[in-house]
């Protein structure tokens, strides 16, 4: 028989999986933004949802805990909720930033976008893969997240370190993408934030790694 | 528990060399009883099967599992009441500080002196004032002295979160008191005699939620003195008021430890089973 506090679970289940599902959509159509050169609104409008998402799974999660007081995994489990309906909402806000980036500075297409567009395609991944480790529970795919984090790290920081020892550079180009890449490592931290949640569920501890700044 | 009070008990066992290992955790505080081995019966029934268990000093220890598990059983063990029971039996060690209370040369009643207990149903004498509920113990060990009375009375009522509620009504009666009240006189009175060891048996089950805040209370202020064992069946209880938590199961001990860790992840998955309310 199911408990009367499993009917909130699985309510704060459904709504974690629906703000996956967007916030993948939502980064990717930023991406997808930045591939064409043009603005899509319904990043923007997205975004807004998954904040407001993020404040129900807030409200549901105080209210199981006031009326349920819950404890061992499922005490866990709705901690892990509020951490990864976070990390969900901030994907979306830095899709949203992304295409704040694009109004800012206009046709980015002459820009040589090769950086951007592998780390985009990574983070993507990382971002599939932080919402599939939590709908399914899966520890294998969270600690995947947390090995893939360098990579974004290192295009970010190698950008940089390019435009520092370059005599002559594109400002808009330089400034967009350095922005954007930076946005992009941002949401890459928040998909192993999500993965490390993802495992604390499962393994009722942290994963005993070491994140970079 | 503080990190400071933590780690200055954790340096104090340290420099005792305790550290007690159960078989899902290690623990490691100074102790202040220790059942070794623990078994009861009534009758042929086994009800406590054998459980190694160390009480820390100054601690509030929780023991909870579900009905029948053997919780009360084992702590009226601790303090010689179960084998009263017509039928009932004891087995297997346990010591206070060094000795064993079940050793040959103990006086029973010397060692219910030294570890006190508070019924699930407050029990105050009927017939006898609050003054008197309170003294009786000491007044039955010979003291006469009037102003030691008075003092020990005070006092322990003020321990017992009691004293400002009676202070003007102390030839009352006893029982004419309200439930949450009476089981306050009844820890008073257990405190007057200067016990080392307090047992309460789900001593706030019957009251409502003020009442209860108010024995928490005075549990949380009382284990600066002495030793508190509760049997509980609320968890939340356990976990406002409890250091350390052991959970039983028919007759064992299933897993024991500090209690925010053992109710944030048990090491177990019949504690967990049990206090997710996934159990049966």
């Amino acid at each position: 028989m199911p408990r009367l506090m499993d009917l909130g679970m699985d309510r704060l289940q459904n709504m974690l999986l629906e703000m996956g599902k967007l916030s993948e959509q939502t980064v990717a159509t930023a991406i997808e933004a930045y591939h064409m050169g043009k603005n899509l609104q319904d990043v923007n409008r997205w975004s807004i949802n998954l904040k407001q998402l993020d404040d129900q799974v807030s409200e549901l999660s105080i209210e199981l805990i006031a009326r349920f007081q819950p404890v061992a995994s499922d005490l866990r489990y709705i901690k892990a909720c509020m951490e990864i309906s976070y990390g969900f909402y901030r994907y979306g806000r830095y899709a949203h930033d992304i295409m704040e980036v694009l109004e800012t500075f206009g046709d980015l297409t002459k820009c040589d976008r090769a950086v951007v567009e592998t780390t985009a395609e990574k983070t993507k991944e990382m971002i599939e893969l932080s919402v599939e480790a939590f709908a399914n529970k899966d520890v294998d795919l969270a600690m995947k997240i947390v090995s893939m984090d360098d990579d974004v790290d290192d295009a970010y920081r190698g950008y940089i370190a390019v435009l520092m020892k370059s005599r002559k550079v594109d400002l808009r180009c330089a400034l967009s993408q350095t922005l954007i890449l930076r946005y992009l490592e941002r949401i890459a931290d928040h998909a192993v934030y999500i993965g490390k949640s993802v495992y604390f569920i499962v393994k009722g501890e942290e994963p005993a790694f070491e994140e970079k700044s | 528990m503080t990190i400071e009070m933590q780690k200055g008990r954790e340096d104090e066992a340290m420099k005792e060399g305790l550290t007690v290992s159960t078989d899902v955790r290690t623990v490691t505080f100074g102790s202040k009883m220790k059942t070794r081995g623990l078994r009861a019966w009534f009758g042929k029934s086994e009800v406590i099967k054998g459980i190694d268990l160390d009480i820390p000093e100054k601690c509030v220890t929780a023991i909870m599992g579900p009905s029948g598990c053997g919780k009360t059983t084992f702590i009226r063990c601790l303090n010689r009441i179960h084998e009263l029971t017509p039928g009932a039996k004891v087995q297997g060690e346990v010591m206070l500080d060094d000795e064993n209370i079940y050793g040959p040369k103990v006086d029973a009643v010397a060692v219910r002196r030294k570890i006190g207990m508070v019924f699930q149903k407050p029990n105050p004498f009927p017939t006898m004032s609050i003054y008197d509920n309170v003294a009786a113990g000491l007044k039955l060990n010979g003291v006469k002295d009037k102003k030691l009375l008075d003092e020990v009375v005070e006092r322990s009522l003020k321990m017992g979160f009691l004293w400002e509620e009676v202070k003007n009504d102390l030839r009352k009666p006893g029982a004419a008191l309200s439930g949450g009240q009476q089981q306050r006189l009844c820890i008073a009175r257990a405190i007057a005699v200067q016990p080392e060891v307090l047992l309460m048996d789900e001593p706030a089950s019957a009251l409502d939620p003020t009442a209860t805040a108010k024995i928490e209370e005075a549990m949380v202020q009382l284990k600066k003195q002495y030793t508190i064992v509760i049997v509980t069946h609320n968890m939340q209880q356990a976990a406002r008021v409890a250091d350390y938590t052991a959970f039983f199961y028919l007759g064992e001990l299933v897993e024991f430890g500090e209690t925010a860790p053992l109710f944030e992840n048990p090491q177990k998955e019949l504690t967990e089973r049990y206090i997710t309310g996934k159990f049966g």
